[in-house]
């Protein structure tokens, strides 16, 4: 089975813990014991610190290494920050980024449409799929809203972890653009519910790596009671579709 | 050049710290000190706990001052607790009141129409403009309440330098939205807000006795903008605002 | 000096040394910055007339230490005499060794911000490493000091390493009067005045607690602007030469300059 890892850091970050690996040396080390063969990567100091100079930095990281996919992070273009829309598609297309990462937490900002809008009009337009980590988040009404703001942009919501089904389902219900990183979603039979009440094609694999387990995470798959249909689309098929649609 | 302080608070706080010029005569005489000519005052008792009662210290307190003028902490009129429009605004009229200040988050209630449609009705009407600190009505709230009450203008104080990100949308969204400088210090901040918002839209105030008058005024001064937009914003937007209302 | 005529009139300061021992390059994470590289502190520091700025990295202390060490290199570099450098250690990496950076023109100090850093104490024994490279050249450190903890874990390395110059920053900020007692009791603590946002009058409490000398001018450009700090210190009721030594005297022998 094809693994393709839908979250993945390069970059030296600010804090590690003992053994965590750090390197892209050491990330693609246990991309090859877990079986992975490629990531959508993003780079730590576009999330930690300078999200334009971190934005290059993936590039000179990345290049001519075909394991990773390329991922931008953005930011809204207020106070003219962050680049256009217009800037970053053509940045984009010119530099084979596929996806783009938001922070709206970390890096304090509205994703409302007053906000927001004209870049997520752009997403939709061009297939660009955004990911998240759900405590970016305030809550699942939040979640709620932005799916609903933006029903035509599919967003990739990741370490939703073990607790948040009651609020999840009724939004994955409603949600159609709504998909949930895997890597830790280790609800007890998590997966093979997901695929019994949303189809797998909800479900797009992911690590965190370097901080997440890419052990656990291929397990996961791996082991759910599931057939090999579903975990071939969770485990690869799903994020390689999404992606192939990107029109850039 | 001279500045018109849009926004100082009078009354004995709860707690400061040690060297707080809070008295009035302090604050009158480090506004000499800064070329601050006259300046808008709330009292801290209508901030802080009794509003109306506040609202009529403050009036006393200002009686014979000349350079400051009045500014009432407003709340909704739910059971009566304070004016209904109609009263509000004889009694701001009939005391030279032309600003109100709100503050939903210290006082528990809702900035949303179903709970200040009334007051803001009144605001909009007259042309008062309605300040507020921003942890008031931060983030996504700020917008809520410049788009629920378009033609009320509303000036935010107390900014601090973490907020661009938020305000920005807001500015482009909402065009009733004004920005006191007071402590409103990222990195060239002014110069960046004239070059992507304008000056008009920025209102020079202190947040005395917290906030420093010298620091306030320093950053109008040493900006890299021109006089013209130093101006408006020492004392030019401000006083336009005031003209504005019709009482 | 008619300090007030220079503000009014929007004319920086002539004729005084104007050293900033608070400045940083770089983004952060949670808030735009106007203008954070190296070009845009030297353009606000020339218009100013500040003589030097002495800059940690944001993402040194927040992200990549090594990265960010090299932005401010490469910020020395660019404007040498003008943009000088601290170096700035990471706990958790065991390869982390600043000394190279600190062997490079234009390094002067190390910043430490233990907060950014997973909350480490800056007396963690992770950091003492870099304290003895500091103390035995006799360097400034410069904290991140805005909480009592923080604030006597500042003073606790000033204690262990005698040598070393220790800037509280943001004067203790909500530990102000503790920043003020720690300096007052270990002659190498010092306390700069970056604060975005602090009452009038509060300059002079600094000097009456502990002494002009002991107080330096710190801005956190650009982080925030600095222009409100400088007029801050210029309109505090205190005298000229404690102006003066505020805002570049002390700064010139911390740094030996």
């Amino acid at each position: 089975m094809r693994f393709i890892d839908a979250r993945c850091q390069l970059g030296r970050r600010c804090v590690i813990r003992e053994n965590e690996p750090v390197t892209k040396a050491e990330i693609l080390e246990l991309m090859d014991r877990c079986r992975i063969e490629r990531a959508v990567a993003y780079h730590a100091i576009a999330k930690e610190g300078d999200v334009k100079a971190g934005n290059m930095e993936l590039l000179k990281d990345t290049e001519g290494d075909s394991r990773f996919l390329r991922q931008w992070v953005a930011l809204p273009h207020t106070f003219g920050e962050f680049m256009s829309v217009e800037e970053l598609l053509k940045g984009m297309k010119e530099n084979s980024v596929s996806s783009i990462r938001m922070f709206p937490k970390t890096h304090g900002y509205s994703l409302k449409p007053y906000a927001l809008g004209k870049f997520m009009d752009a997403m939709a337009e061009h297939k660009i799929p955004v990911f998240m980590t759900y405590n970016e988040l305030a809550s699942e009404d939040a979640l709620y809203a932005m799916l609903t703001d933006y029903p035509k942009v599919n967003f990739i919501i990741s370490d939703v972890s073990y607790r948040e089904e009651r609020k999840l389902f009724p939004i994955l219900e409603h949600c159609p653009n709504f998909h949930i990183g895997t890597g830790n979603y280790v609800v007890h039979g998590g997966v093979k519910t997901m695929c019994e009440y949303f189809g797998a094609e909800r479900m797009i694999f992911d690590t965190g790596l370097p901080t997440g387990s890419a052990a656990a995470a291929v397990s996961l798959i791996c082991f759910a009671e599931i057939s090999e249909e579903e975990k071939t689309l969770i485990a690869s098929g799903n994020l390689e579709r999404m992606l192939s649609e990107v029109e850039l | 050049m001279r500045f018109f302080d849009a926004s100082c608070r009078l009354g004995r706080p709860a707690a400061f710290g040690e060297g707080m010029p809070w008295q009035t005569d302090e604050i009158l005489e480090i506004m000499a000190r800064c070329h601050i000519d006259g300046a808008l005052a709330y009292h801290i008792v209508a901030r802080e706990g009794e509003t109306q009662d506040g609202n009529e210290l403050l009036l006393r307190e200002i009686a014979q001052i000349p350079q400051l003028q009045p500014q009432w902490c407003a709340l909704p009129a739910t059971y009566d607790e304070f004016l209904h429009a109609d009263a509000l605004r004889d009694a701001m009229k009939e005391n030279g009141v032309r600003t109100l200040r709100i503050a939903p988050k210290s006082f528990a209630h809702s900035a949303r129409p179903y709970a200040m449609k009334e007051l803001m009705g009144f605001a909009a009407e007259c042309r008062v403009p309605v300040f507020f600190d921003y942890g008031e009505a931060p983030c996504d709230e700020l917008y809520e309440i410049c788009h629920d009450y378009p033609d009320v203008s509303f000036v935010i104080t107390n900014t601090a330098y973490a907020l661009n990100r938020w305000l920005g949308p807001v500015l482009d969204a909402c065009g009733n939205l004004y920005l006191g400088t007071g402590n409103y210090v990222p990195h060239r901040g002014l110069e960046t807000f004239c070059k992507y918002y304008a000056a008009d839209r920025l209102v020079f105030n202190t947040n005395l006795p917290t906030g420093s008058a010298t620091a306030a005024v320093s950053l109008v001064c040493f900006a890299d903008i021109s006089k013209e937009e130093k101006e408006l914003i020492a004392h030019g937007n401000i006083e336009r605002l005031l003209g504005e209302v019709r009482l | 000096m008619n300090w007030e005529q220079y503000i009014f009139e929007g004319k920086p300061f002539e004729g005084i040394y104007i050293f900033d021992v608070h400045g940083h390059v770089g983004a952060h994470k949670p808030f735009q910055l106007g203008g954070y590289d190296a070009d845009s502190v030297a353009k606000t520091c020339r218009r100013m007339n500040v003589d030097g700025v002495v800059v940690s990295s944001l993402p040194a202390l927040a992200s990549d230490w090594k990265w960010g060490n090299e932005e401010v290199a490469a910020s020395v570099d660019a404007y040498p005499g003008l943009i000088w450098g601290y170096a700035s250690p990471n706990p958790f990496y065991e390869d982390c060794d600043i000394t190279p950076y600190l062997d490079l023109p234009g390094f002067v100090g190390v910043k430490i911000h233990g907060d950014m850093q997973g909350s480490t104490p800056v007396n963690d024994p992770r950091y003492f490493p870099t304290y003895e490279v500091a103390n035995e050249r006799g360097l400034p450190v410069l904290f991140h000091a805005w909480l009592s903890a923080e604030v006597r874990a500042a003073a606790d390395v000033a204690r262990r390493y005698p040598n070393t110059k220790i800037i509280l920053g943001h004067s203790g900020m909500t530990a102000r009067d503790t920043a003020l007692e720690v300096a007052r009791t270990c002659d190498n603590i010092f306390i700069d005045t970056a604060i975005s946002s602090t009452y009038d009058n509060a300059i002079e409490v600094l000097v009456d607690k502990v002494g002009a000398d002991r107080v330096v001018y710190g801005s956190d450009i650009c982080f925030f602007d600095c222009i409100h700090t400088m007029g801050k210190i210029a309109l505090a009721r205190i005298s000229d030469t404690d102006k003066e030594k505020i805002f570049g005297l002390n700064a010139r022998g911390l740094f030996s300059l």
